[in-house]
């Protein structure tokens, strides 16, 4: 079997070498990739542009060349992400009605589950399963937030740098 | 993305109204600026709703001279930190813990295990209520004395914005005054798409500093399942800061990133509202070691970064997905008309603005109806 969370690893560190917050996702169906991204926050000045949010314009475009209707096409969907899914994806997600998530590290800062729980609101759950992979994962972060995030004001990022890093999660 | 968001204008479009939506709307647009209840914060839970309560142990002294000894004992060997409002003396009861820290052992065999000469000093335990959190207000802490005397450090912000004349009546008109432009924005949709059937949700993002409308967003989510107004919102304001991820379906004008034809109309309504954005000034270096010059970190300063100090005006509370996006993009404030009661998440089924592990916080503010 393919290791689609190695591929989501990947995918984070490209991202960390273009100074993104390393998070990677790839969307599975049927055992075949059907969507693959990474966070590009900072490439697009749009802090919502979380790996997750990629994914889903992915498939909306997949869908859209091959004429498929999108909705059924994302209730057999299994998301392999680095990172819990923030609370705004973990929304996204829900409201496709998306099969599966499994993820490498928590989120504590922002997590759909962690801080607080998004199923809670959206009942039609997806299972939500964390993955082997945890701290690879984990030392991507850690090797961004050593370092600073050029696109932050410059002022802001000298007094809390790790902060205003770890807010683009 | 098909492209059909904004159909060009054919025909008188009047007649093809739906006539219930346009009544809702035109009903709003009369609310909107005509209604005189003040604009409220949606309230935090702890700081609205009456005291919680928790169960402590107090022990009553013998002899007032053991207090001040007692005390210094007691915050060396017992110190509570989640309950630091609560003082420690009242007359001579003594508060001492919550019930829970001793386990299986009573309150007498826990003193003495902490240290021996806790064993003489009082004559009498009890068990008591006093407030679980620190007062915010000066009427929560009003109600505290009933119970045990607390620290109290009143916020003259907070009480100002918990009140009812948290905004001037100019500011008021303002903010309805923008409300109306959003609800302007719906009616114009309504009025040119013909798959629109229900008052769409509408985002108007202004910048206080220069009182200009940055950036207008419609909810499109019938043809994209996350281009809800706020998220594409976002990306408009992201994209007079030379960025943006959605490719726009129509023509926007260069300036407002509003549709061309929607902004001439607007315009012809409200004459007297500014419209487009500060200058955005890149900060973007390529040496990760820069140093950050006197002219770089002027330039950041002034220059918008996401959503940092701008306000956000919607017609309908917004869901989960796209409070979170607004804390993400570090929104100062957000205000809305009317609830969503299915996923709303600023006040219906979470308060985001509340949640204190995440660390953007912005108010949030409604009652325009
Ligand atoms: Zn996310
Ligand atoms: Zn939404």
């Amino acid at each position: 079997m393919i290791d689609f969370m190695r591929q989501a690893l990947e995918l984070a560190k490209s991202a960390l070498n273009t100074n993104e917050v390393p998070v990677g996702c790839v969307f599975v169906r049927n055992g075949k990739i059907v969507a693959q991204s990474k966070n590009s926050v900072n490439e697009t000045r749009n802090p919502t542009r979380h790996a997750e949010i990629n994914c889903i314009d992915e498939v909306l475009n997949y869908c859209q060349d091959r004429n498929i209707e999108y909705r059924s096409f994302f209730e057999d969907i299994i998301v392999y992400v680095t990172v819990e899914p923030c609370i705004m994806c973990a929304a996204a997600l829900k409201n496709l009605n998306i099969k599966e998530v499994i993820y490498g590290c928590a989120n504590d800062r922002f997590g759909g589950h962690t801080v607080i729980d998004v199923g809670d609101i959206y009942p039609n759950s997806y299972s939500l399963t964390a993955h082997s992979h945890a701290q690879e994962a984990m030392d991507l972060l850690k090797q961004f937030y050593k370092g600073t995030n050029p696109h932050a004001p410059q002022e802001k990022v000298k007094k809390k740098k790790t902060k205003q890093d770890e807010e683009k999660l | 993305m098909d492209g059909s968001l904004l159909p060009a204008i054919q025909e008188p479009p009047i007649k093809k109204i739906k006539p219930s939506t346009n009544m809702t709307i035109n009903f709003y647009l009369n609310e909107v600026t005509s209604s005189k209840t003040p604009l409220k914060v949606v309230l935090n839970d702890d700081i609205s709703e009456s005291l919680p309560l928790i169960e402590v142990y107090t022990g009553h002294i013998q002899n007032p001279k053991d207090i001040s000894k007692t005390v210094l004992l007691l915050n060396e060997k017992l110190p509570i930190k989640e309950l630091q409002h609560l003082k420690r003396v009242k007359k001579q009861d003594i508060f001492l813990c919550p019930i829970t820290y001793t386990n299986e052992m009573t309150i007498q065999e826990y003193l003495k295990s902490l240290d021996d000469s806790f064993a003489d000093i009082f004559d009498s335990f009890a068990v008591i209520h006093v407030p679980k959190q620190p007062p915010k207000l000066k009427k929560q802490f009003e109600d505290t004395k009933e119970y045990w005397p607390c620290n109290f450090h009143p916020d003259k912000y907070l009480e100002k914005l918990f009140s009812d004349n948290f905004f001037t009546q100019e500011e008021s008109n303002m903010h309805r005054k923008y409300m109306y432009i959003a609800l302007l924005n719906a009616k114009w949709y309504v009025m040119n798409d013909a798959s629109i059937h229900d008052v769409p949700n509408v985002t108007l993002v202004v910048d206080p500093i220069i009182a200009s409308v940055v950036a207008v967003a419609t909810d499109n989510r019938k043809k994209h399942p996350t281009q809800h107004s706020t998220m594409l919102a976002i990306d408009n304001v992201a994209r007079t800061q030379n960025g943006g991820a959605w490719s726009p379906d129509c023509e926007l004008d260069e300036e407002t990133m509003i549709p061309n034809s929607l902004l001439q109309c607007l315009k012809a309504e409200m004459p007297e509202i500014n419209f487009g954005h500060r200058k955005f000034k890149s900060n973007r270096v390529t040496d990760d070691n820069n140093s950050g010059t006197e002219n770089n970190e002027t330039s950041s300063l002034d220059s918008p970064y996401l959503c940092t100090g701008y306000y956000i005006y919607m017609l309908r509370e917004p869901c989960v997905m796209c409070s979170m996006a607004l804390v993400h993009a570090r929104a100062k404030r957000i205000f809305f008309c009317v609830d969503n009661e299915r996923d709303g998440g600023l006040k219906s089924k979470v308060k985001l603005q509340t949640v204190s592990s995440l660390n953007h916080r912005f108010e949030v503010f409604t009652g325009f109806l």
